[in-house]
C-alpha cells in the first residue's frame, strides 16, 4: 500500500519536471522571445543591456539550469511583458477569482446533478427519467464555451437581464457582485448537472436490483431509507471518486469561460502570457496548473483505494 | 417429429427432422450480423446517422452549390440578412456565411477525424507491443504511458499550439500526442486477454510475422472495442480543435474551422446574433450525432448488451 503511494508520487513528481522542462525548451526553441517586439528598433547597444537585464541572453542550458532552481525555491522571476506582474501576485490576484468561479461551479452544477441523477433512477422509465436522460445528453454534446456564448447573448444581450462582462473586484472578490457571476457560473455548472446526472444514475441503477436491496425492502426498511442509506451510499463510490477532477477542471479549464465573459482569472491570463511568449508568467502558470491537475490525480487514486479495498492499482498481473 | 430407436428411416422423414432441427435452433448468426441487424432497427441511430450524412455532404459539395468565394469580401453587403445569392447572409466582411460555415465543418471534421486516426493507430500499435512483449518492455513502456496520462491535455496542448504556431498541422499534432494515450492503454488491457488464446499460439508456431499477427489476429478482434472508442474520440477532438481556435489559438484565417466562426460570431453577438447562431447550431448538431450514433453502436457492438438485447 505504502508501496504503491510512494510509486504514484514519483510518477507524478516525473510527469510533473517532464511538462516543465518540455514547456521551457519549447519556449526557448521558438524564434522571437518577449523581448523582442519591444527591441527590434533599439540600438544594438541598448539592445543588450534590456537582454542582459532580464538574462536571456545567455545560452539555453544555462538559462534552463537557473529558471530550474529557482522554482524550486519557489521563485518565478518578474514578467518580461508585462512589468512588475509576478507569480506571487498572479497567485493573490488572479487565482481567487478563478478559484470562486470554480467553486461556485461546482455547487451550483453537482448537487442539482446527483438529485436529477436519483430522480432518473427511482422513477426508472417514467417521464422524469426520460427528461432527464435526453437533457443530460444534450448537455453534454453542448461544450461550455457554446453554452457560455448562448447565455451570453441570449440573457445578456437580448433580454438584458445581467451584464455581459466583468468579474466583481476588491472588496466583492470573493462575495458579492453576484449579478456579474450568474451567468459565468450557470455556463460551466450545466455540464456538471449532466455529468452527474447521468453518472449517479446508471450506477444507482446497478445496484438496485441487488439482493441486498430486496433483502431490506423485505424487511420492511421504508422506501425512503432503501434510497438513502442502501442504494445512494452505495452508489456513491463513483461519484466520490470523480469529485477531485472535476473541481481541478472546474479552475483550470474555466479559460474558456474566461474568456467569453473577460474573467480576470489564471486561465485568461495564461492565454494571454502565451500569446505573448511571456517564458516566467507561462513557467509559473504551467507550474501551478500542472501541479493541481497532477495533485488532483493523485487525491482520486487514494479516494479509490479508499472506498473500494478491492481496487489494486496497477495491476500488472492481468492477462 | 421423436424417431423411434433403430426404426426404417426414409429420406423424407430425414430431411423432415433435420428441418424441424432447423427450426428449433436458428442458424448461428455471427457477431457483426447482429450488431448489424440492431443497427437497422435502430431508427433513432439511422435517422442521426442521415443528419450527419448530409452535414458531410454538405461540407463537401456546399460551396461549389452556393457558387460563392468564401474569402471574397463584398463592402456594400455586410452583415446583411438570408436572400437567394447568400443564403445565411453575410458575415461582418460581407463574406458568404453558407460558404464559409460548410468551409468551417470540412476543416473542423477534417481535423478531428485525422487527429482520432493518428492517435488510435499509434496508441493501438503501442499498446498491442508492450502487452505482446511483456516483461521489461512492458514496464518500461508502461511507465512512459502513465506519465503521458498524468499530463493535463488542455495545458499541453494550448503550450504546443501557442509555439509551434496556429494550423491545420499542428493542431494535428497536438491533438493526437495528448489522445494516444487512451488507446494504448485499451490495445494493452485487450492484448493481454487475447494473447494466449489458442489461434495465437498456433499463428507464432507458424513462425507468422508480427504485423500479420496484429492485422490479423489482434485487431480484427479487438475492433468493435476499437470503433467504440473512436466514436467518442472524434466529438471530443471537435470540441477541442473549435475550443482552441475560438481562443485564437487553433486554425488561423484565411483558413476558418467552426471555432473560428463562433468567435467571429461572438463579436456580431448583439447586431446579428444569428451569424454566432449557424456555427453553434451545426457544431452541436455534429457533436449530438456523434453522441447519439455511438450510443446505438455500443447497443450493438458491446457484447453485455448484445445479450441483454437493449439499452439499460
Amino acid at each position: 500500500m505504502v508501496k504503491v503511494i510512494v510509486r504514484r508520487l514519483v510518477e507524478l513528481a516525473v510527469a510533473l519536471f517532464l511538462i516543465t522542462s518540455a514547456t521551457f525548451f519549447l519556449l526557448a526553441a521558438i524564434p522571437g522571445d518577449a523581448l523582442s517586439a519591444q527591441t527590434d528598433n533599439l540600438p544594438e547597444a541598448a539592445r543588450q543591456r534590456v537582454y542582459a537585464q532580464s538574462g536571456l541572453n545567455k545560452p539555453v542550458l544555462e538559462r534552463y539550469a537557473t529558471t530550474m532552481t529557482s522554482m524550486l525555491h519557489g521563485n518565478f522571476g518578474e514578467s518580461i511583458a508585462d512589468p512588475g506582474m509576478t507569480m506571487s501576485k498572479v497567485v493573490h490576484e488572479k487565482l481567487p477569482v478563478s478559484l470562486r468561479l470554480g467553486l461556485q461551479q461546482v455547487l451550483l452544477g453537482i448537487p442539482l446533478g446527483l438529485f436529477f441523477g436519483i430522480l432518473a433512477a427511482i422513477y426508472k422509465n417514467t417521464w422524469i427519467d426520460h427528461t432527464v436522460t435526453v437533457l443530460s445528453l444534450l448537455l453534454m454534446s453542448v461544450p461550455s464555451l457554446v453554452l457560455g456564448l448562448l447565455l451570453q447573448s441570449y440573457f445578456g444581450g437580448k433580454l438584458g437581464w445581467f451584464p455581459i462582462l466583468g468579474w466583481p473586484e476588491g472588496s466583492q472578490l470573493w462575495f458579492g457582485g453576484w449579478a456579474l457571476t450568474i451567468l459565468p457560473t450557470v455556463a460551466g455548472a450545466l455540464t456538471h448537472v449532466a455529468t452527474y446526472a447521468r453518472l449517479l444514475k446508471n450506477s444507482m441503477l446497478d445496484i438496485l436490483g441487488s439482493d441486498y436491496v430486496q433483502t431490506a425492502r423485505a424487511k420492511g426498511v421504508p422506501e425512503y431509507r432503501v434510497v438513502t442509506h442502501h442504494i445512494v451510499r452505495n452508489a456513491a463510490i463513483p461519484v466520490i471518486t470523480r469529485l477531485p477532477m472535476t473541481v481541478a477542471f472546474s479552475i483550470t479549464g474555466s479559460v474558456f469561460i474566461e474568456s467569453i465573459f473577460v474573467i480576470p482569472g489564471i486561465g485568461q491570463y495564461f492565454v494571454q502570457a502565451l500569446n505573448n511568449r511571456d517564458v516566467p508568467i507561462v513557467m509559473g502558470e504551467t507550474v501551478m496548473l500542472a501541479a493541481l491537475y497532477i495533485g488532483s490525480l493523485f487525491l482520486t487514486d487514494l479516494l479509490y483505494m479508499a472506498v473500494d479495498p478491492r481496487i489494486k492499482l496497477y495491476d500488472r498481473k492481468e492477462g | 417429429m421423436a424417431l423411434p430407436d433403430f426404426a426404417f428411416v426414409t429420406p423424407e422423414q430425414r430431411r423432415a427432422q433435420a428441418a424441424a432441427t432447423q427450426v428449433a435452433a436458428p442458424p448461428s448468426i455471427g457477431f457483426w450480423k447482429t450488431a448489424g441487424r440492431k443497427l437497422v432497427h435502430d431508427r433513432m441511430a439511422l435517422l442521426w446517422l442521415a443528419v450527419l450524412a448530409l452535414i458531410v455532404v454538405l461540407a463537401v459539395v456546399g460551396p461549389w452549390l452556393s457558387g460563392q468565394n468564401a474569402n471574397q469580401i463584398h463592402v456594400d453587403l455586410r452583415n446583411a440578412a438570408s436572400s437567394s445569392a447568400h443564403w445565411f447572409g453575410t458575415d461582418r466582411l460581407g463574406r458568404d456565411l453558407f460558404t464559409r460555415v460548410c468551409l468551417g465543418i470540412r476543416i473542423s471534421l477534417l481535423v478531428a477525424l485525422l487527429a482520432t486516426a493518428i492517435g488510435t493507430v499509434i496508441g493501438t500499435i503501442y499498446g498491442m507491443l508492450m502487452a505482446f512483449f511483456g516483461g521489461l518492455v512492458d514496464e518500461l513502456l508502461l511507465r512512459v504511458l502513465t506519465i503521458f496520462n498524468s499530463l493535463p491535455s488542455l495545458l499541453l496542448t494550448m503550450i504546443i499550439m501557442a509555439v509551434l504556431g496556429s494550423g491545420v498541422g499542428t493542431m494535428l499534432f497536438a491533438l493526437a500526442i495528448t489522445s494516444w494515450s487512451y488507446a494504448a492503454r485499451q490495445a494493452r488491457g485487450l492484448v493481454l486477454q487475447l494473447r494466449h488464446k489458442d489461434y495465437v499460439t498456433a499463428a507464432l508456431m507458424l513462425d507468422t510475422p508480427l504485423w500479420k499477427l496484429m492485422v490479423r489476429h489482434f485487431v480484427p478482434n479487438m475492433a468493435s472495442i476499437l470503433i467504440l472508442d473512436i466514436g467518442q474520440s472524434i466529438p471530443a477532438n471537435i470540441f477541442a480543435e473549435a475550443s482552441l481556435s475560438f481562443l485564437g489559438l487553433g486554425i488561423q484565417a484565411p483558413q476558418t474551422s467552426l471555432g473560428i466562426l463562433i468567435a467571429d460570431g461572438q463579436d456580431q453577438m448583439l447586431q446579428h446574433p444569428l451569424e454566432l447562431y449557424i456555427p453553434i447550431a451545426f457544431l452541436v448538431l455534429i457533436v449530438l450525432a456523434f453522441n447519439i450514433f455511438g450510443d446505438s453502436l455500443r447497443d450493438a457492438l458491446d457484447p453485455r448488451y448484445q445479450a441483454q438485447g437493449g439499452r439499460s
